[in-house]
């Protein structure tokens, strides 16, 4: 029982880290039915970014202030770095062939992920503990306020963009692009401006989930990119692409599945179980636990 | 223009033929490491560029190869020429097996089901199943090959017999662009409904798409493992699979692109190797250029004898 409770807890924190990341994808998937293989990268670059804001702008302080100063400002830098991806990479192959976007991607990821070794090197790096260690002991469970903190602030952040996209004009105009583009910019949506808005939004969450990945697991390579963002690349499938809250509940029952793979069975198999799950969920299930928004021809 | 390509199909083999001559010992081993690639990545045109199939496990069938091969030698003693036709059945067998359930998954399903097939594979080599994988480090002393009473144990030799593994993939490359299957899966690409419609038995068409795929890279795996008389995991991480998957979409879904394809994304990072922290940053670059000036990739493919005004220029495909 309390290996139990104590895997529910640590699968809720990796999920809600998976979740925040998976809606990048799923958001960027909805619209523009393209992998952003850059993303996981991305997600890996807000640690480092976060690191250097501590180091340089707030003198490493660590007042709350300092701490919600660092969140809202490697948001932002990771929101502009998106912006600035999509106009390069992404929009001149709008009208290409699909897997030409495929490749630009790949070559971002590359970009992202050799930058970081150029600005950072190679070597891990230790990201500052910005939250106290205060552990509560629930009867052998054993959680930090760092776990609180991400699981909490993540279930916020997820109601907030979920209410955003569901009860908004803008919202609506998000979502009506990715159900068609083309009609949408017959209704006056301006299209162009959408996509933008989701490269804003996408690596702000992403990059808040790059710092928890930091505050949680201490140690940020440049190259951990591809594993986490594959990771939550499977949680958006494994809640059906496209579809907001099924990347929510995909990211924590993927966190929840790897952790208790990892404290019952075995952790040198959890990377082996949790891809053959996701193959069986697509063999079964092709669209997703949620099913996708993405409608599409045949 | 059938008499110029000729030509320049001549040139190249005549340059090929004679190239290891001319290298230093660093240069040889790129070389025949090139030639491997090349076997590799036309397998992997086979499935992505003629079948249109979203794969990015290729890697996993080349792993296997070069693993069988290590493993019949090493644990089991069998000379490593007798290992090559187990090496080539059993990836094509796991390709069809594998692929039977999920080619029916729409692209951006089956790639990341096949990076997942990948992931799995690697996992199994690194947690020694079986106990005969060697685990990490994979396994060391792998007896060279003997053929003919020769022993292939220079660089050049090796090269030479891997050049013979290319041209018999460029055979069965040339044939099945001529063939029955070869139309099949052009269609099936341009638009799987249609092909359909007209008769063409898409589902096995796909799934014989990767079997074949898979028995070229294993044979390909065989002659890496030869290469460096060692396996391990590393060399088929699903990382890999991307340098396969891009090689294909950046040189183009023809034969000529795919050679291209594997300088480029292989060799110049080689030949950029003092500039070792930037090549793949600058790499990265190359990589988006190149896809917005050249969609299709840098030497597309071309189909029959259709001319050029008939043509529509199809949205998808690669």
């Amino acid at each position: 029982m309390e290996t139990f409770l104590q895997q529910l807890a640590n699968g809720l924190t990796i999920g809600s880290i998976y979740a925040l990341v998976a809606l990048g994808y799923t958001m960027v998937y909805g619209v523009l039915r393209l992998i952003n293989f850059a993303h996981g990268d991305m997600v890996a670059a807000s640690a480092f970014v976060g690191l250097t804001i501590y180091v340089q702008v707030m003198g490493q302080s660590m007042t709350l202030f300092a701490v919600v100063a660092i969140f809202l400002l490697t948001a932002a830098v990771m929101a502009c770095v998106g912006v600035i991806l999509e106009r390069l990479a992404y929009r001149p192959l709008r009208t290409a062939p699909r897997l030409s976007a495929v490749v630009s991607a790949l070559g971002a990821s590359l970009v992202i992920q050799n930058g970081i070794m150029l600005m950072w090197g190679p070597r891990m790096r230790i990201f500052p503990e910005l939250v106290p260690q205060i552990y509560w002991n629930f009867g052998g469970v054993t959680i930090s306020l760092i776990q609180v903190l991400i699981m909490s602030l993540s279930v916020i952040l997820m109601i907030a963009l979920y209410l955003f996209v569901e009860k908004t004009r803008i919202g609506a105009a998000i979502r009506a692009s990715s159900l068609d583009q083309d009609a949408a910019r017959l209704m006056g949506i301006n299209v162009d401006n959408i996509i933008a808005l989701i490269f804003i939004i996408g690596p702000a969450l992403g990059a808040i989930g790059g710092l928890f990945i930091g505050l949680y697991y201490r140690g940020i390579t440049f190259n951990m990119g591809w594993q986490y963002g594959l990771y939550a690349f499977i949680a958006a499938i494994l809640g059906g692409i496209g579809n907001i809250p099924g990347a929510m509940l995909g990211g924590m029952l993927l966190g929840l599945f790897s952790a208790f793979i990892s404290g019952y069975v075995s952790s040198t198999w959890a990377d082996a179980f949790t891809f053959m799950l996701l193959i069986v969920i697509l063999i079964v299930r092709p669209t997703g636990l949620l099913g996708e928004r993405v409608a599409e021809k045949v | 223009m059938k008499k110029l390509s000729v030509a320049s199909i001549s040139v190249f083999l005549l340059i090929m033929a004679v190239l290891p001559n001319f290298l230093d010992s660093r240069w040889q081993t790129i070389a025949v490491t090139f030639v491997i690639f090349s076997v590799v990545a036309l397998s992997q045109d086979i499935v992505l560029g003629k079948a249109g199939m979203f794969n990015m496990g290729q890697a996993m069938f080349f792993g296997m190869g070069a693993y069988i091969t290590a493993i019949l030698n090493y644990h089991y003693g069998w000379p490593i020429l007798s290992t090559i036709p187990v090496a080539i059945i059993v990836p094509a067998l796991f390709g069809i097996l594998l692929a039977a359930p999920i080619v029916h998954l729409r692209g951006d399903y089956l790639l990341i089901v096949t990076i997942g097939f990948n992931m799995v594979f690697v996992q199994v080599l690194i947690n020694n199943l079986g106990g005969v994988t060697g685990g990490p480090n994979g396994i060391f002393g792998i007896d060279p090959m003997k053929i003919f009473g020769l022993t292939l144990s220079s660089q050049v030799a090796i090269y030479y017999f891997a050049f013979v593994v290319l041209l018999l993939t460029l055979g069965v490359m040339f044939n099945l662009e001529k063939s029955k299957a070869g139309r099949a899966l052009h269609y099936l690409r341009e638009d799987p409904l249609a092909a359909e419609s007209i008769g063409i038995n898409t589902r096995v068409y796909k799934i014989f798409a990767f079997g074949l795929g898979a028995g070229i890279a294993g044979l390909a795996g065989t002659v890496f493992a030869i290469q460096y008389g060692a396996v391990s995991p590393e060399g088929f991480e699903f990382i890999q699979s991307v340098l396969f998957f891009s090689i294909v979409l950046v040189g183009g879904s023809s034969i000529p692109g795919v050679l291209l394809g594997v300088f480029v994304m292989f060799v110049l990072p080689e030949i950029f190797r003092e500039f070792s922290t930037w090549r793949f940053f600058i790499f990265g670059f190359a990589m988006i250029l190149t896809m917005i000036l050249r969609p299709r990739g840098i030497w597309p493919a071309t189909f029959g004898k259709i001319p050029k005004h008939l043509i529509k220029e199809t949205k998808h495909g690669a």
